[in-house]
């Protein structure tokens, strides 16, 4: 692992630390892959000078040995902690050594994350990083913040309950699709957001990047996964009761749901414009989703059968009544909506993380969000059955009976939410929905097949059936 | 006799001039009202403005609790010789549901006079007796107080419709025609079709909110005003430590509003007010408004002044979805409706229930909400009555003593004084084919002799039958039966009263909910400073699921501290740097005092 730094780089001497350090870190994805090179890319100190501790902002650039062509360099976001001695609550941040002192993961430390939110509500600038509140924000009462834990992909810490920073690890150029939505929401008023307060922006290969978002923090609430495998779990239990019948029922949560959806294509319709969905546009569409298809054809079997097929429906996007386009969330699920003690918010607007930012932020069918709430009830439904099946090779017909009947309660439950919101219900397009929750289901089986073997049969299932006429609509 | 409790018996004179002379020019009609010196008084307990806040309630129907003259009654004596039961199980007020005269068309709440005990109950002395031996063993006594109408039997009633003209003329709320205040709804939506109703004696309509038996009474008409404090201050003086106001949104009522929370309400409630703080210190006042909770903090009075109004009122949409919560298996329904219930005044409480003798009500929620509570509660029609269900808490819970334990640590934990029901801390059942509410009203079971140990009349002649299911019967659920066993229901009520007893934080503590990573678990703390800087820190945490369930919760503010469990006084681990990680058994709950590290 040998680690590339030249003299002028202040982050060297630490390169062998971040290497050994990174692959623990939950937001670290590359976890197993040989890492082939480090490199600083960006780095500013933030604290005044005198101040204590240290606090430095780095970007660094990390290359894989596995990676063809060398360019697959990845960026990640630190903040730093430098003090010659720190406070014993930091210890299981530090990272290393470096002349002396100890360098630390900057977020463990409150003075560090107090300092961020000061420097928020003061529209402060720090080198290249500009500290910026929202206009007409009730600025929070600066304190320090701690850690969240248990986080996947970035990293937060909380303000007394009253807000939240968000550092995102992934550095992209760009303005992050997150701050420009929760932006645009802001503007219009939206309740089913958590307020924007504030955000840290710097610079990178010369484009603005999001550094850091600070949010009103929704404290009490749950994710709706969790809350609908409760509500599934309550029925599976119940041989003789219907899914209506049940005192689980999710159908009113659904409901709420679907109008809490509608509210944020509304306003980020009204906030962002639409543009009509033409010839040009539905063929641009139909063709990434056939790009996409034959990816997962190539990679599996099960998919590569019924190809032809496939692409037949997603060519219902093309054959679609007239429709608009617009900026939508883009990778809506279950765990992505938060219920609190008075309502739901839909949270991380950053999209497919998968996906280049070009894509994520290009405008598309609010249908696309539709469909993958629809997908995630169909996961929330099925992933419990492995628990009560005697064996996965003996499927028990009933409970995937019980299980569908949830799903479809529960699917037409936030259909009906939707439409009473947004005016137009999901299923009087179904060409264009059942494109997208197959092109969704596609994307899935190859997800699965390559990340959770265990659940691919969850989408499989789902794809036979958006391929049956039986499984159009939701009616 | 207890220490502290200064024995004050004392049979003041008759003052003659104590009885109002509103005779004058219309004799034939006036009628003298009793006075309060006409009779002995209870000893006080002392002067405390906090009780109500740490205090344990338990409602008791007299004529379903104890009968001692074997007419098939339950009387005030019989409650008097059961004093000593409800000290044992640590009951600190007795809630008595009207016991004054009346034709019972309403369970009692159709009263016929303000000033005298119903004959089948006793009489004003068995009440005085029964005050001064509750007060003897520390237990405060309160009792409803009907404010907003009178039975149609009352003598201003006769007197309102006879003669118009004379002083008892205008003392209901008489109209031509039907029409006026058209906005108010009706709320016995099963018997009654109008809020006013014709009386052909005096050949104008009457206006009343609830039965057309029960005229409500004209507060615009200062003579009701005084008569009804006069009235307070009859069982006040006698030595009542307090009131609970029955319907008092509906005191006044004004064209184009529903007649609900007036203005001018409040500021009749205020005077009642005044008149309890200037004359009789430490006793409180209850506000029955069923209304939602933004509208009843209202009752509270001016929270500036720490509340000029009620000491108390119910929280009645409360109960309810603590059902819904623990249907769904989701804390929401619960957190929901607190987070909607506001601040309350610095001397305000609200008082908590699960059941009591109206049907569990579902006024409070939406109707979705009410279809699914019907549903899942009353899956036979007839276990429904008016807006609200009329079961027990057993029975609603089908009997699983892990519901049971659930639901009352709940109601001894979220914030309020906790309104125990009779029979329910032995898990007495209900019988559905009585009429009206009559169904959660019958004797309560003492032992498993004859009539249940209520009274030793011929059965025949019990006012309302005893339970004999082979499930909830008097001879398989009896208090004699659970005293001697400990694992009893009423021994685990016992213990957990006592333990709410040990920690004032339960009473007087602020509520923070805690959220956690589980939706189907409700946490909690509630944390008491007292004046002397002692701090009392209680953790609750509950399954609302029927399945086991693990739960991280966030306690980082309590870092070090150790948490103890308060049934068994066992340590759990420290809290540390991660989540609190628990786990729970189906429908479980933990209460936990936390204890600052260097405490261990």
């Amino acid at each position: 692992m040998p680690a590339t730094s030249s003299p002028d780089d202040p982050l060297a001497g630490l390169h062998d630390a971040l290497l050994a350090w990174l692959p623990s870190q939950r937001w670290f994805p590359a976890k197993g892959r040989e890492i082939a090179g480090l490199r600083t890319v960006g780095h500013a100190v933030v604290s005044a000078p005198g101040e204590s501790p240290t606090v430095e902002h780095a970007v660094i650039g990390v290359s894989f040995a596995d990676a063809s062509g060398g360019s697959a360099e990845e960026r990640y976001q630190l903040v730093l902690g430098v003090q010659a001695s720190p406070p014993a609550d930091v210890e299981y941040a530090v990272i290393g050594r470096r002349d002396g002192d100890v360098v630390y993961d900057g977020l463990a430390d409150g003075r560090i994350s107090r300092l961020f939110l000061s420097l928020i509500t003061e529209n402060a600038t720090r080198g290249p990083l500009r500290f910026v509140a929202e206009p007409d924000t009730e600025a929070p009462i600066v304190g320090p913040g701690r850690p969240l834990i248990g986080e996947q992909s970035n990293s937060s810490v909380i303000y007394g309950e009253r807000a939240i920073m968000k550092l995102f690890r992934r550095a992209t150029a760009g303005l992050n699709p997150d701050l420009e939505l929760h932006r645009a929401l802001r503007r219009q008023g939206s309740r089913e957001v958590a307020p924007l307060l504030g955000a840290i922006e710097g610079e990178l290969d010369g484009e603005p990047m999001t550094v850091a978002m600070l949010q009103g923090y929704a404290s009490n609430s749950a994710d709706g996964w969790s809350m609908a495998a409760a509500s599934v779990r309550d029925l599976l239990a119940e041989a003789d009761l219907r899914a209506d019948e049940v005192g689980g029922d999710f159908a009113g949560e659904a409901h709420r749901i679907g109008k809490t959806v509608a509210a944020v294509h509304l306003e980020l319709a009204a906030a962002l414009g639409t543009q009509p969905l033409d010839a040009r546009g539905a063929s641009e569409i139909e063709a990434w989703m056939l790009e996409r298809l034959d990816r997962a054809a190539a990679a599996v079997p099960g998919v590569a059968e019924q190809r032809d097929a496939i692409a037949d429906v997603l060519r219902g996007v093309t054959a679609a009544e007239p429709s608009t386009l617009q900026r939508i969330h883009g990778d809506l699920h279950l765990g992505q909506e938060l219920r609190t003690p008075t309502g739901w918010l839909v949270i991380d607007f950053e999209g497919e993380p998968s996906k280049p930012l070009a894509d994520r932020v290009r405008p598309d069918s609010p249908m696309r969000d539709v469909a993958a709430m629809l997908r995630s009830f169909d996961y929330a439904a099925f992933h419990q059955l492995s628990e009560w099946e005697q064996s996965a090779d003996d499927p028990d017909p009933q409970l995937e009976r019980r299980a569908q009947e949830w799903a479809d309660r529960n699917r037409s439950a936030f259909c009906d939410g939707y439409a009473e919101v947004s005016g137009t219900d999901p299923r009087d397009v179904p060409e264009l929905l059942r494109a997208y929750e197959l092109d969704k289901a596609v994307y899935e089986v190859l997800y699965e097949t390559r990340n959770r073997p265990g659940w691919v049969s969850i989408p499989l299932r789902s794809m036979r059936r958006l391929l049956t006429p039986a499984g159009r609509g939701e009616r | 006799m207890n220490e502290g409790v200064s024995a004050s018996i004392t049979a003041a004179p008759r003052d003659e001039g104590h009885v109002r002379d509103v005779t004058e020019d219309h004799g034939a009609s006036a009628v003298e009202e009793p006075s309060a010196d006409d009779f002995r008084h209870a000893r006080t307990l002392p002067v405390d403005d906090e009780w109500y806040k740490r205090a344990v309630f338990y409602e008791v129907l007299v004529r379903a609790f104890a009968d001692s003259n074997r007419d098939g009654f339950g009387d005030l004596s019989g409650l008097t010789d059961k004093l000593d039961y409800l000290a044992w199980l640590g009951v600190d007020c007795v809630w008595l549901p009207p016991f004054y005269d009346s034709p019972l068309r309403d369970g009692g709440y159709d009263i016929r006079d303000y000033r005298k005990v119903l004959p089948e109950f006793g009489t004003v002395a068995d009440f005085v007796e029964l005050l001064d031996q509750a007060h003897a063993r520390g237990i405060r006594v309160i009792t409803d107080l009907v404010m907003n109408h009178t039975s149609d039997q009352h003598h201003w009633f006769q007197e309102s419709r006879r003669d118009p003209e004379g002083p008892y003329g205008d003392f209901y709320v008489w109209s031509d025609d039907d029409t006026r205040y058209s906005d108010a709804r009706i709320i016995f939506v099963d018997t009654e079709s109008s809020n006013w109703t014709y009386d052909s004696v005096r050949g104008q309509f009457y206006w009343h909110r609830f039965f057309s038996h029960q005229p409500d009474l004209n507060f615009d008409n200062p003579a009701v005003c005084e008569a009804m404090i006069d009235a307070l201050r009859f069982w006040l003086d006698l030595g009542i430590d307090g009131f609970r106001l029955d319907a008092v949104p509906y005191l006044y009522e004004r064209d184009g509003t529903n007649g609900e929370n007036l203005p001018e309400t409040h500021a009749f409630l205020k005077r009642c007010r005044k008149v309890v703080d200037d004359e009789y210190p430490g006793r409180v006042l209850l506000a029955e408004a069923n209304q939602w909770p933004a509208d009843v903090v209202e009752y509270f009075g001016d929270a500036e002044v720490g509340g000029d109004e009620c000491h108390m009122a119910f929280h009645f949409p409360l109960m309810p979805r603590i059902f819904m919560a623990v249907r769904r298996e989701s804390r929401f329904p619960i957190s929901e409706i607190l987070a909607q219930t506001p601040e309350i005044p610095h001397n305000a409480q609200w008082g908590i229930f699960l059941r009591n003798h109206d049907e569990l009500t579902l006024e409070m929620v939406t109707d979705d909400e009410r279809d699914y509570m019907y549903a899942e509660y009353a899956k036979d029609p007839r276990m429904k009555a008016n807006i609200g269900i009329r079961r027990r808490l057993a029975p609603l819970l089908e009997n699983d003593r892990n519901q049971l334990e659930l639901f009352t640590a709940l109601l001894l934990s979220l914030p309020g004084s906790p309104v125990l029901y009779y029979g329910d801390e032995i898990g007495m059942g209900d019988n559905i084919w009585l009429g009206d509410r009559d169904g959660v009203r019958s004797p309560m079971q003492w032992t498993p002799d004859r009539n249940a140990g209520f009274s030793t009349c011929d059965p025949g002649r019990l006012n309302l039958p005893i339970i004999m299911d082979p499930v909830y019967g008097y001879q398989a659920v009896n208090v004699e039966a659970q005293s001697n066993s400990t694992a009893s229901l009423l021994h685990w009520n016992r213990r957990m009263i006592d333990i709410r007893k040990q920690h004032p934080a339960f009473g007087l503590g602020n509520f923070h909910e805690l959220g956690g990573s589980n939706p189907s678990v409700l946490a909690y703390v509630r944390e008491h400073v007292d004046a002397g800087g002692h701090r009392d820190l209680v953790l609750c945490v509950n399954n609302m699921s029927r399945f086991p369930q693990p739960v991280e919760l966030d306690l980082i503010a309590w870092r070090d501290c150790v948490p103890t469990e308060l049934t068994g006084g066992v340590p759990f681990p420290a809290i540390g740097e991660l989540p609190y990680l628990l786990t729970l058994p189906g429908h479980g709950f933990y209460w936990f005092a936390i204890h600052e590290a260097e405490e261990r």
